[in-house]
């Protein structure tokens, strides 16, 4: 620990007459309060004198170095007075101190005292030294003759000591998460620990997944760590990593480049990442291939993932309610004819009402921040409302909602325009600070936010309505060309863009109310883990012995929707697994539209068959879709020979 | 001349306390009082030079005492270190 790591120009004092030990106690006592080295005044003052009743502190040749281990001190630090008059301070060789420095060392601090102790006697030995340091003009000069003797006395070895360091025992933390949250987010942390513990690491990995963040990480390791790993495709609570060195990446480069990510702390080649409330901050330190287009999907894809929720608990409530109406009784109020589906639909009903504003509120917190959220939220509600400056005047005026497409626009436009907001407020003055949140925020952004709603409500509805109509025009070859290509989609990546790409698709379609898109989407998705579990089961000698066993978990990944589980066959052999899988989830998806599935619930695999639209036109375009998928892979596939050690 | 080695248990080294300590109570003798630790000799009845060495727990460190009253310069010594708190 080098002296001038600790010792800070605000907590230097020059040329003091003190006129008592308290009154300098109590002075070096504020000069560490200065530098924020100690979080309770008195409670430091106490220790001290604690410490004070146990022996002298002032060690001879002018030189007093008063210190106390205390709960009180937040961080090791140093302060230093000097008091040319000189001071008594019952000093061993009954002189005068003129030169003190306090050493605050925390409650559990190990050895970092006696070294700064051993470093600060080792320098005052030098009596011309300790003249240069009274006669020191300002606390800048007094510093930099510090530093120049501690590089003349200890240069060598603290560059020998920081090399060292960077090389074996690293602390690290790092956190992962996925839209999704089943998959990408426990595969990364699993390699991101391996990694860490092949190179002998310490690394301690936050998964942020569906079910809410887990291992999560304390104050004290994020404190104790070199640096921190972010690995996300959606924001996670960046705040608290204020000051670390931080590598940010994709979560993909956590599961295949996990090497890489930790080698950039242990480099030193990572940033500090300072937080600024917004988005800015994280984006200029984030590394090179995570451009515009990753904080875009990022963005998306928080939105989303807050959003699902909604979608399918509302959308299975809705399709229970069909499920239990009586379609006869008055086809226009379908779902709500009976009591007891009128109850499941008005649950549904507004459980669907929040989808939007939450996908725009989202989005736009993962852009700006908290602030960002109101802002989001108010312009997705306008989206649904669709009104325009036009309506208020007419009040006959055609309302068109401008929907999913609204919202995505009220999102990202609600974000950047709270940036904005905290850009231009950055220059009001400090004491405006706390207004900022509670007042600027919330009431400007959300006046500009209903502005550029009201102006461009009309041509974003117009736009929807375009789309919504086209897709409904869609008819027999489109739609099954459709279903085949979405399907297909879903396989490309298992659960990276152009499969989340093709899902937001199908969401998006339910808002607008075309359930079979979810329908061929969901099969196209379910396809590749069963595709891979049949392979595994009917033509075994295409596999490993640790394959085989995991091909089981795959029927069950499969059944449930989770494509990811397909990713470990698809990274060992991509070529021909992918191709494969493509095929497969593109006939499923092409017979779902086919047979004309629907389906209102945007997740849940097999759980939701029972509401979905023609069920067994649906399990058939499963079945064919899987089948079609395993046995050209096995086709693909060459038997592994007797060296795998399987038998023929 | 007398040497001999010891281990320093006290959990936080020598640190201030227990090294004024050693020093005022080695200055009485009239022999000199030498610490030998990671290669390098610091004078055992300077407080400074004790402090300088940065002596933690755990480290073994040789207390070399020659002059009239050696021996009870050397055991007074082990004994401090042994005591230290």
């Amino acid at each position: 620990m080098k002296v001038t790591d600790l010792l800070k120009e605000n907590a230097i004092a020059l040329n003091y007459k003190p006129d008592s030990k308290n009154a300098l106690y109590e002075k070096l006592v504020e000069l560490h309060d200065n530098a924020g080295n100690i979080s309770d005044k008195s409670e430091y003052m106490r220790d001290l004198i604690k410490r004070d009743e146990e022996g002298p502190t002032a060690i001879g040749d002018g030189v007093a170095i008063p210190h106390a281990k205390s709960a009180a001190v937040k961080r090791p630090g140093l302060a230093a007075v000097t008091v040319p008059g000189g001071i008594d301070l019952d000093a061993l060789d009954g002189e005068v101190s003129n030169l003190i420095f306090m050493i605050a060392a925390p409650a559990q601090g190990g050895d970092t005292h006696l070294e700064v102790l051993s470093r600060l006697t080792v320098m005052l030995m030098d009596k011309s030294f300790r003249e240069r340091l009274l006669s020191a003009g300002s606390a800048k000069e007094f510093l930099k003759l510090i530093d120049q003797k501690e590089a003349e006395k200890y240069g060598s070895e603290d560059k020998k000591a920081e090399s060292e360091a960077a090389k074996q025992g690293l602390k690290l933390v790092a956190v992962t998460a996925c839209p999704t949250g089943i998959a990408h987010t426990f595969m990364a942390a699993e390699a991101l620990e391996q990694k860490a513990a092949e190179l002998g690491y310490q690394i301690k990995v936050e998964t942020n997944g569906s079910g809410g963040a887990k291992n999560v990480l304390t104050r004290q390791e994020i404190a104790e760590a070199d640096g921190v790993i972010i690995a996300a495709d959606k924001n996670v609570e960046m705040a608290r990593f204020d000051g670390k060195r931080m590598v940010q990446s994709k979560v993909s480069d956590g599961i295949h480049k996990p090497e890489a990510l930790i080698a950039k702390i242990a480099d030193g080649s990572a940033g500090i990442y300072r937080h600024h409330g917004g988005d800015a901050g994280a984006a200029a330190e984030k590394q090179g291939g995570d451009g515009v287009g990753h904080s875009f999907y990022k963005h998306l894809m928080n939105g989303v993932s807050h959003m699902l929720p909604f979608v399918v608990g509302g959308g299975i409530l809705i399709a229970i309610a069909f499920l239990l109406d009586d379609y006869s009784i008055d086809p226009s109020n379908f779902g709500s004819n009976t009591p007891i589906a009128a109850f499941f639909k008005s649950i549904g009903d507004t459980a669907f009402g929040f989808m939007l504003p939450i996908l725009a509120g989202f989005i736009a917190m993962s852009i700006a921040d908290r602030p960002g959220l109101a802002v989001g939220f108010v312009g997705g509600a306008l989206a649904v409302a669709g009104t325009t400056f036009a309506s208020l005047v007419d009040p006959e005026a055609n309302i068109v909602t401008s929907g999913f497409l609204g919202a995505l626009f009220a999102g990202f436009v609600g974000g950047y325009i709270t940036l904005g907001l905290e850009k231009l407020c950055s220059k009001l003055p400090d004491s405006l600070e706390g207004i900022k949140p509670v007042l600027i925020y919330p009431l400007v952004g959300i006046l500009l936010m209903g502005i550029v709603m009201f102006l461009f409500n009309p041509i974003i509805g117009a736009l929807n309505t375009l789309l919504s109509n086209g897709l409904n025009a869609m008819n027999g070859a489109s739609k099954i060309v459709l279903g085949m290509v979405l399907g297909g989609m879903m396989s490309i990546d298992m659960g990276g863009p152009f499969n989340k790409a093709a899902y937001v698709f199908g969401t998006a379609a339910i808002s607008e109310g075309n359930y079979d898109i979810m329908a061929a989407v969901m099969v196209g998705g379910m396809v590749p883990p069963i595709a891979i579990a049949l392979c595994t089961t009917f033509f075994k000698n295409r596999f490993t012995p640790n394959e085989r066993k995991s091909g089981v978990v795959n029927y069950i990944m499969g059944l449930c929707f989770i494509s990811e589980g397909a990713i470990p066959y698809a990274a060992s052999d991509p070529l021909r697994v992918i191709p494969s899988c493509i095929v497969g989830s593109a006939v499923s998806g092409a017979l779902s539209m086919a047979f004309g599935c629907e389906l209102m619930a945007p997740h849940g695999g097999i759980f939701v068959f029972p509401v979905v639209e023609n069920v067994v036109g649906y399990l058939i375009a499963l079945i064919a879709g899987s089948v079609v998928g395993a046995l050209l892979l096995a086709l693909l596939k060459k038997p592994l020979g007797e060296a795998a050690g399987l038998k023929k | 001349m007398v040497s001999k080695k010891v281990t320093v248990t006290n959990p936080e080294g020598l640190h201030m306390r227990p090294a004024g300590v050693f020093t005022k109570s080695v200055a009485v003798f009239d022999s000199d009082v030498t610490i030998k630790f990671n290669g390098k000799t610091y004078n055992g009845k300077s407080i400074m030079n004790v402090l300088a060495a940065c002596i933690k727990c755990g480290s073994e460190i040789e207390i070399e005492c020659s002059g009239s009253d050696e021996e009870a310069a050397l055991a007074k010594a082990i004994e401090l270190v042994q005591e230290a708190k």
